[in-house]
Parts: C-alpha cells; structure tokens; sequence
C-alpha cells in the first residue's frame, strides 16, 4: 500500500500549526492538537503498584527455583596485577558447594580492584562466600594509577596496552562518532567545532577561562545486577535478570554459550532501578552472565548470582569523572565563543565525554568547540547513566556562563534566552522564572550577600536538551481481543520504574474506548514479542505507538465483525463511549460483539515506522525531534560551616504528549533528586595507594534521602510533537541533565564565588569563601 | 578530590559484620544469641528465660520459632544467619529487600515486637518467641491497608524496591502517633530519614502518609 499524506496540527501553546507528513499506509493517524483522549493524558495509578506495595512482587533477586544455587565471585584485590597461579581445589567438596569456576587464566593482566578472578555456585550464599575464602591465587601485583590527572601524566602506567574496543550500550546517545587513537592513556573523543573559536576569543572583550571538575558517580540501584539461569536441556536456557534491556540480556547469553537467541527466554518481571547500567547479560565489569551460566552447566542445576553492595559499586559501570577547562569569550554583551577541553574517566572503559550541551544548546553563539577525551585509569569502567554526559557538561557550562554574565554584567536568565534558538525552551526559561519569581530572588541574593549574613540565599537556572530516539521497528507490540471481552496487550519490554505497562494500558483502552479493568498487559518477557532496551529514554515512544497501531488493526477488523453483526458496511459502524457498535438503528454491546469472535480471539500484531516529525525543533544534527527543558534552582548556604541545602527547585519539561501526568512527576521528581544527590553528596572516593574504593556502600557513598529533598514543583509544557502515532517523547534523562547545573548557579548567586567543583561538599564552600586553605584537588 | 568520607569503608576481603562474627569465636556470638537481655539494642528485650534457652546453637542448623505476620514458623537456620537472610531464603517472605547488608538503607526493614527494626543487622535467632512484621503483614489477605493504598494512588513507588521499608517505617509512625494529632511533612520526613530510595519517590511518600494521617481516606491507620 502506498504512504499517504496527513496534515496534524502540531507544536505548544501559542505555536501551533498544520504540519503535513507523509504517513505509511498501515501506520494510524497521529494523535495531535485536535485529538480528544479520554484516558490518555489522565492519572491513571499504576496498574501493579498493589503488588508492590504488598510485597508480593517477585524482583530477579527474589525468584527462587527448585534446587537453586548461589554463586559468588573472587575478585581481584589489586588495581592491577598479572594472575600468576590459580588453584580452585580446596573450595570444591566443601559443604553445600556444587561447583567451582577459575574465571581468570595465569597469564591474564587484571586491570581494576574488583575484576572477575574465580567463582562458586553452593546451596546458600554464605556457603559460596566461605568457599571463596579457599581459592589460591597467587598475583604479581602491577604498577596502576587511578587518579585522572595522574594518568594523564607522560610516566604514567599504561592501564591498556593495546587500543580497546568500545562497549556500547543501548543507554549511549544514538549516533556517537567513533573515537581517535591512543596516546599513553589518553583518547580523543571526535570533536565539534563551528566558526573560529581561536579567532573569536582574540576578538572577545571579556573572556573567562576556569576549570570545572566532576566526580565519578555509581548508579547504585537497590536491586543490584544480577542473574538466574537455568539450562532447559543443553541447547535453550531461560535467564532471569535484573535488566533494562531484555533483548541485550538474550543476544548476549545467545553469543557467550553459542546458542539461537530464540533459544533463550529472558524474564525481567519487577526490575528494581537501573539508570543506564544494565544492559546484557554482564555488568560493564563483571561476566555475570557468562559465569552464572557456566556454573550452572557445571552443576546441572539453575544458578543464581546477584551482586553484593560493595560489587555493585566497583563493577557494575559508573558515571565517569570530568575535568573541564572552559573559556568563554562575550562581546558586546553577547556570547561569542565557547571553547571546552574535557578530559575524564570512565576507569578502564570509555565514555568520558560531556554531552551535546556546550556545543548544542546555546546555538546562537556563533563560535563553539567542544573537544573531550577518555583518560584510562585502573578503576572499574564507567557505562552510561541516565543523561551520559549531559549533567556533567551542563555543569560546567551553566557555570561558567554565570561568572561571564556577572564579568559582562548582564543577567544570566537573560543571557541564556539571548542564545537559545528553541522557541519551546525559550518560554520555558521567560515562564519558569515568572513563576520561579526569579527577578526578586535574585535580588533578595544581592542583599544578603551585601549585608553579609551567616545565611546566604541563591537562585540559578540551567537547561536541559535531550533528543526523542524512538526507535523504529524495533518493538513489536500484539493486541488480543479475547472471546471474553479482555483485550490483551503483549510485548516483550521491561518497566525500569517508570511504568510503562500502566501507559500501554492507557493506550488500549483508549483506541477500544474500554475500561482500563478490560485491559491485560503482559511484559517483561522475551516470550512476547520484541521490544526495546529502557535507555535513552526511548521506552514510551518505542513502544506506545506499536501498541497502538496493533489496538488500532485489531479494532478495524472488530468493526467489520461489528458490522456483519449490524448487517451495515464497516464504513457505517460507529462506536459509543463504552464501546458499544451501533449502525442501521442496531446497536450491540462490546461484551456480546466479542462472543462472535470466530476462534479464541483477534489478534493483531504491529510495531512503529521511524519517527515523521519534529516540531518546532530537531535534534542538532538528526531528524529526532528536540525535548526541551529548564530548571530553577533555590538554595540556602551557612557561610559559617558550609553546609548547602537545596530548598527550592521548579522543573519545566516537555515530554511531548503527557501520557500519564501522575507517574510523569515521579520520573522529574526522580531526576531533580538523583541531580541533586550529585551535586551536593555522591562521590566514588578511590585510594591513591591502595587503588581500591574506600566507600564501596550506602553509608559513607552518601545519597540524597528524604530530609534534604528541596521542594520540587513540576511545570509541564506540553508539545504536539508529531514525532509518532501517540505524540510520547522521553522525560528520563531531559529531568535530570540540568539539575546540578542550577543547583551551582545558585550556590554561586548565594556566595558571590563558585564553586567549580562536585559535589559542592562544606568544605568547598569554606574554601572557596577563603575560610580554609584550598587543598590540593 | 575530597577526603574519603569514611576512612573505615573496608576492602573486600578485609572487615566485614560476617567476618568479625567468625572472627570473635563462636562462643562469644552463641553467647550473645542466647543472652538476650545483653543487647545494648533499644529495642531489644527478654522474651525467654534463659532456663528455657538452648545452652549453646549451632554451627549447624537450629529450629527457630517466632511469629511471622500472625502465623507461628519454625525455620531451621545457623546461627549466624540474619533474620533478613532467614525471612528471604527460608521463610519464602521476600517482601524485606537485601540492599545495603549492612544497616543503612533501610529496605530490609521489619516490625520485631511493633518497633521498626533492619532484619540485616539482625541475627534469626535474636526473634525467637517475638513477633515479626514484613510489608507482607500489613495487608489483610488480599486486602490493601489505607497506608499501600495511598502508597498506589499517589505513585509513590517507581522500581519498588525501597517501598517495603518505606512502608514499614509509614506504618510505625502511622501506629505510634498521639491519637487525633495531626502529622506534619517533617515529621514523616523524618521517619524515613533512614530509609534509601534511588528513583526518588520521596515526596509522593511524604504526601500519601500526610492523607491518610489527615483521615481523608475510607480508614484511616496504617
């Protein structure tokens, strides 16, 4: 059939417009502007909440199976050493053991504190542990360096010794340029420049040039990474796993154990967080699944291998550090140049670099160069977390526009809108801060900072970008109407927490006009059909439009039934509010229609084209369309102990079509904690002499907990995008790129000097206030 | 870079609880299982005479009977096994979450005798002849108290992971509070201080406690 044309009414309030776009025939016509939703849009609680509420929802880590084993894995104690001897023996035939596995050959380099060494499976965990304690390995410990500044030096030890393939995840930005070679540790990310950013900066009038550094931060999701496997005779096996992306967790057991994928079936029913580092069957460093399964083949029985805390933290990737030497030229009162020279860590991955946001939000900067490298340090590789780069870069940005803004003289709101090409953001920025009541506050700034007081009070705001990476025929969604009237929904995703079973719901019982009590949603399973991976929040625009395309094929052949029964043509059945047909003076219920239902049920299956729209803007350098955002941020700093409480932040996001406006503000809530934990509180802390983590738990890893949540208010814009049939953007990551950012403007508006480095503990504030001497970073 | 936080965080293969258990000798741990009224713990207290109490557990496996949610189990469990482990591996309850292992995070935590209690910093044997409470317990059968029901309708959950022991520690302050005061949002907030949520559902958690402390629900309680 051949594509059509449609004209939708697409873009925000204030900027709409008829957008035409050429449709393929099978794809139904988009929601946009003139579409009345009766279910979609509304605050539809989560349909599983009642399960998790009453604790009977089995997480991976909760599943048991009838003789189980646990595993548990030695891992290196040193940062880098070559493994002279291993010798298994003495673990096995110790009680409960069932089978012992040398992960590492002699001869192997170990390059991080925490690798894979050896492993066990036993009856119980304890018995696994005690039998790690029986393993002899003898290591040549390796000269290392796992501090980034120290690698970057030229008598550093190597971390790699030849280039190393790069790891990508289904939590990456879509279409990242490969990288350039190696010198010693360093590597150069591709860069991107436009106009003459040496030349711009001569040209300046005023320039300000500093350094802004980040620190390594761990996803640390409660549930930890982890496995079970079990072999269904020696060709299929079935993996349960704490993951994002089910599929990567099957391709990647298929490859490890040579089997079909189709022989491997994957169930991630509850998933206890992820944020960007579980995809595949491994941790980013650690061969879970390899070592789970082979365990299990060993001893013909499943094995269950979940990561502890301390695992969870060296192992299972991380949010790498950065080091950012920014330098901004205005002239004339405008933004002329911005030049950044990133160098991070992502241990001994890849995956330094600081997101689109000094090269891609501020587009009416003429000059702009932004060149970022990945250093190599024997630490645990970093993998992407929710918003890879973005809260880093934006950070460092943010910030440094502010102290250019206050050299220049100009407001830093004003400065931002001067810049920014995105009408959506633009009024974004102009209505957060009517709201925000940015003028007076940063007035009420101004005078206490005159006045000197103990307390300081400071206002910044700092913007998001993100682009809508749905992905194209990659879910593949399948409606049922069944005899009794159920309509079941099927596809293979998994819900992170962000709850897109209860959204696929919405759908279906909007295109049937259904209760949402009719509707059956099956996830989390390989077994019901392809779906994508829950990274760069893609999960409701990948998905909802196929579920609603199956809904909609389903329903048309439910209206011919309709009108075999009404004895009209299909063309004149007309549907009620409760999905009751009626045509030529007949009328028949849903409930009886369904009872005609030649066999068990309708079933349609069908997934999404690639995306046709981007209104108002697109993604700098794609046809993805542009998610735009902004944040405001409050804070309050005792100048005399340098604590800083975040007391105030207002998110303004769009996310396209507001699906679900209930679990929409968990997720922003969910990005302005996690941006404020980063900016005030977490740090992976390693040891210079020993190369090991020396907070590898939740105690002195410190995140942010419910007494030093700011108030958070949520400001939707909602945007009739056009990109796919349900209108859903991703919220995710947009929600917590620019959090950090506003939180150190503001901190900088309170104390009249930044702090250019996170997170902003007391004793950076102290410092930067000259109370105590500056130590050495 | 900033100082280490904790200079005691321990390496792996160095410190650790199950370690200085093993590593203190048995005998001083079986005397502290049976010596109950030793516990410096506040809430901890005698419930068996020590006539009644076996004279020395384990290493192997030893019954324990305690009360689970209204019922009387018995788990057979060694000594150092913590009630967290005992509830999870034995007791088929998987309600209480293993996060942290080690007291800080609050998502294994249990009612023992009406107090809020981390069932990992706990050893199964400590609970015999008490009552234990998991998130399972505070519904009745399939019927969802006021508290898990203004839990769903304010969403506050994302993975649910930390949602057992948030909804534990609501309960507790739910069960203790004055009857007729008001709550304030710190004061939940402050009931919770202890208990880790990395999706941050926080303020939901807040705003479903303060309506049903309200009495806005069909049944006020936890």
């Amino acid at each position: 059939m051949a594509d059509r044309k449609q004209t939708l009414r697409l873009g925000f309030e204030g900027h709409l417009r008829k957008v035409d776009v050429t449709l393929p025939a099978t794809e139904a016509t988009p929601w946009d502007a003139d579409s009345k939703l009766e279910i979609v849009g509304t605050e539809v609680p989560r349909l599983d909440g009642h399960l998790k509420v009453s604790g009977r929802a089995k997480y991976t880590f909760d599943v048991a199976l009838p003789g189980m084993l646990w595993a548990a894995v030695l891992r290196s104690p040193h940062p880098a050493a070559r493994i002279e001897s291993i010798d298994v023996s003495k673990a096995e035939g110790q009680p409960g053991v069932k089978a012992v596995l040398a992960v590492a050959k002699p001869g192997d380099t170990l390059r991080f504190a925490g690798q894979d060494v050896a492993a066990v499976a036993a009856e119980r965990p304890e018995q696994a542990r005690d039998a790690l304690a029986l393993i002899e390995v003898r290591y040549t410990p390796l000269p290392f360096v796992v501090d980034t500044e120290g690698a970057m030096r030229d008598k550093a030890p190597r971390v790699h010794e030849a280039p190393i393939t790069e790891r990508r995840t289904e939590g990456d930005e879509p279409g990242k340029a490969k990288a350039g070679g190696m010198q010693g540790n360093v590597r150069a990310l591709p860069p991107n420049e436009r106009g003459n950013v040496d030349k711009a900066l001569r040209e300046s009038d005023v320039v300000h040039e500093a350094t802004y550094v980040t620190q390594v931060q761990t996803h640390s999701a409660l549930e930890t990474h982890g496995v079970l496997v079990r072999w269904d005779g020696d060709q299929s096996m079935t993996v349960w796993a704490s993951t994002q992306g089910i599929f990567s967790v099957r391709d990647e057991m298929a490859e490890v154990f040579g089997l079909a994928p189709s022989k491997v079936r994957v169930i991630t029913e509850y998933l206890g967080g992820g944020f960007g580092a579980k995809f595949g069957a491994s941790a980013p460093g650690s061969r879970l699944g390899f070592i789970a399964g082979e365990l299990s083949r060993l001893a013909r029985a499943p094995v269950k291998l979940m990561c502890d805390r301390h695992e969870e933290h060296v192992c299972t990737g991380n949010r790498p550090d950065s080091r950012q030497a920014v330098a901004l030229g205005g002239r004339r009162g405008k933004l002329h140049a911005i030049d950044v020279v990133a160098h991070g860590t992502a241990g001994i991955g890849t995956g330094a670099g600081v997101g689109r946001n000094a090269f891609s939000l501020y587009t009416r900067c003429p000059n702009a160069r932004v060149r970022a490298h990945d250093v190599f340090t024997n630490g645990g590789p970093g993998t992407a977390m929710r918003a890879p780069g973005h809260p880093q870069g934006a950070f460092a940005l943010e910030l440094a526009l502010d102290e250019l803004a206050a050299k220049m003289g100009v407001d830093p709101l004003k400065l931002r809108l001067d810049h920014d090409e995105h009408p959506l953001r633009s009024m974004q920025l102009r209505q957060g801060a009517e709201r925000f009541g940015w003028d007076e506050l940063r007035k009420r700034s101004a005078q206490l900072r005159s006045r000197n007081t103990r307390v300081r009070k400071g206002v910044g705001v700092a913007s998001s970008l993100w682009g809508d990476f749905g992905r194209a025929n990659a879910a593949v969604a399948t409606c049922s109407v069944l005899r009794d009237g159920t309509i079941e929904l099927k596809n293979g995703v998994q819900d992170i927490g962000g709850g897109i079973p209860t959204v696929i719901a919405q759908v279906g019982a909007e295109v049937f006009a259904r209760p949402l009590s009719t509707i059956r949603v099956r996830y989390g399973d390989s077994d019901y059909g392809p779906s994508v991976g829950s990274g760069g929040s893609t999960t409701t625009s990948s998905v909802t439009p196929a579920v609603r395309n199956a809904c909609e094929q389903a329903r048309v052949a439910l209206q011919e039934l309709a009108a075999k029964q009404l004895k009209v043509p299909a063309g004149e059945v007309r549907w009620d509010g409760d999905g009751t047909a009626h045509g030529g003076g007949g009328s028949i219920t849903f409930g009886q229609l369904c009872k005609k239902i030649d066999g068990e049920a309708i079933v349609a299956t069908a997934t999404r084209p690639a995306t046709y729209g981007h209104e108002p803007m697109a993604f700098p350098g794609s046809k993805f369309y542009q998610i735009a955002g902004a944040q405001f941020a409050e804070v309050e700093v005792d100048t005399w102990t340098g604590v800083v409480r975040a007391t105030r932040v207002l998110a303004v996001h769009d996310c396209g079509r507001v699906m679900n406006p209930l679990t929409l503000r968990s997720q922003i809530n969910g990005g302005v904690i996690q941006g404020t934990s980063y900016a005030l509180m977490e740090e992976r802390v390693l040891d210079g002499d020993l190369g090991r983590m020396l907070n590898p738990n939740l105690e002195s890893y410190k995140i942010l907990g419910a007494r030093d949540v700011p108030e958070i208010e949520v400001m939707l814009t909602e945007v009739h995008t056009g990109a796919n049939n349900t209108g859903a953007v991703g919220i995710g990551e947009p929600a917590t790129v620019p959090t950090a950012a506003a939180i150190a403007c503001a901190v900088y508006d309170a104390l009249g000097v930044p702090v250019r480095s996170l997170p902003i503990t007391p004793a950076k504030v102290l410092e930067a206030l000259g109370m105590i001497p500056g130590r050495p970073a | 870079m900033s100082e280490p936080a904790n200079r005691r965080g321990a390496p792996k293969g160095g410190l650790t609880r199950r370690g200085l258990f093993r590593g203190v000798g048995t005998a001083t741990l079986l005397g502290g299982c049976v010596d109950r009224t030793s516990t410096t713990d506040p809430g901890g207290h005698a419930v068996v005479d020590d006539a009644t109490a076996p004279a020395e557990l384990g290493p192997d496996r030893v019954p324990v009977r305690f009360t689970l949610n209204g019922e009387s189990v018995e788990a057979a469990v060694e000594p150092r096994t913590t009630l967290l482990d005992a509830l999870r591996l034995d007791l088929d309850t998987t309600g209480p979450k293993l996060v942290c292992d080690r007291g800080s995070c609050s998502a294994c935590l249990v009612l023992v005798d009406g107090l809020p209690r981390n069932s990992c910093m706990m050893l199964a044997h400590d609970v015999a002849g008490r009552e234990v409470t998991t998130v399972e317990g505070l519904s009745k059968g399939d019927e969802l108290s006021a508290l898990q029901h203004a839990f769903v309708r304010h969403d506050a959950l994302q993975c649910g992971f930390c949602t057992s022991g948030m909804l534990i520690s609501c309960a507790a302050l739910l069960r203790r509070r004055p009857k007729g005061e008001p709550l304030t949002a710190t004061q939940v907030q402050d009931a919770i201080a202890g208990n880790l949520c990395r999706c941050g559902t926080y303020p939901h958690v807040v705003a479903a406690v303060l309506e049903v402390a309200s009495g806005k629900t069909e049944r006020a309680g936890a």
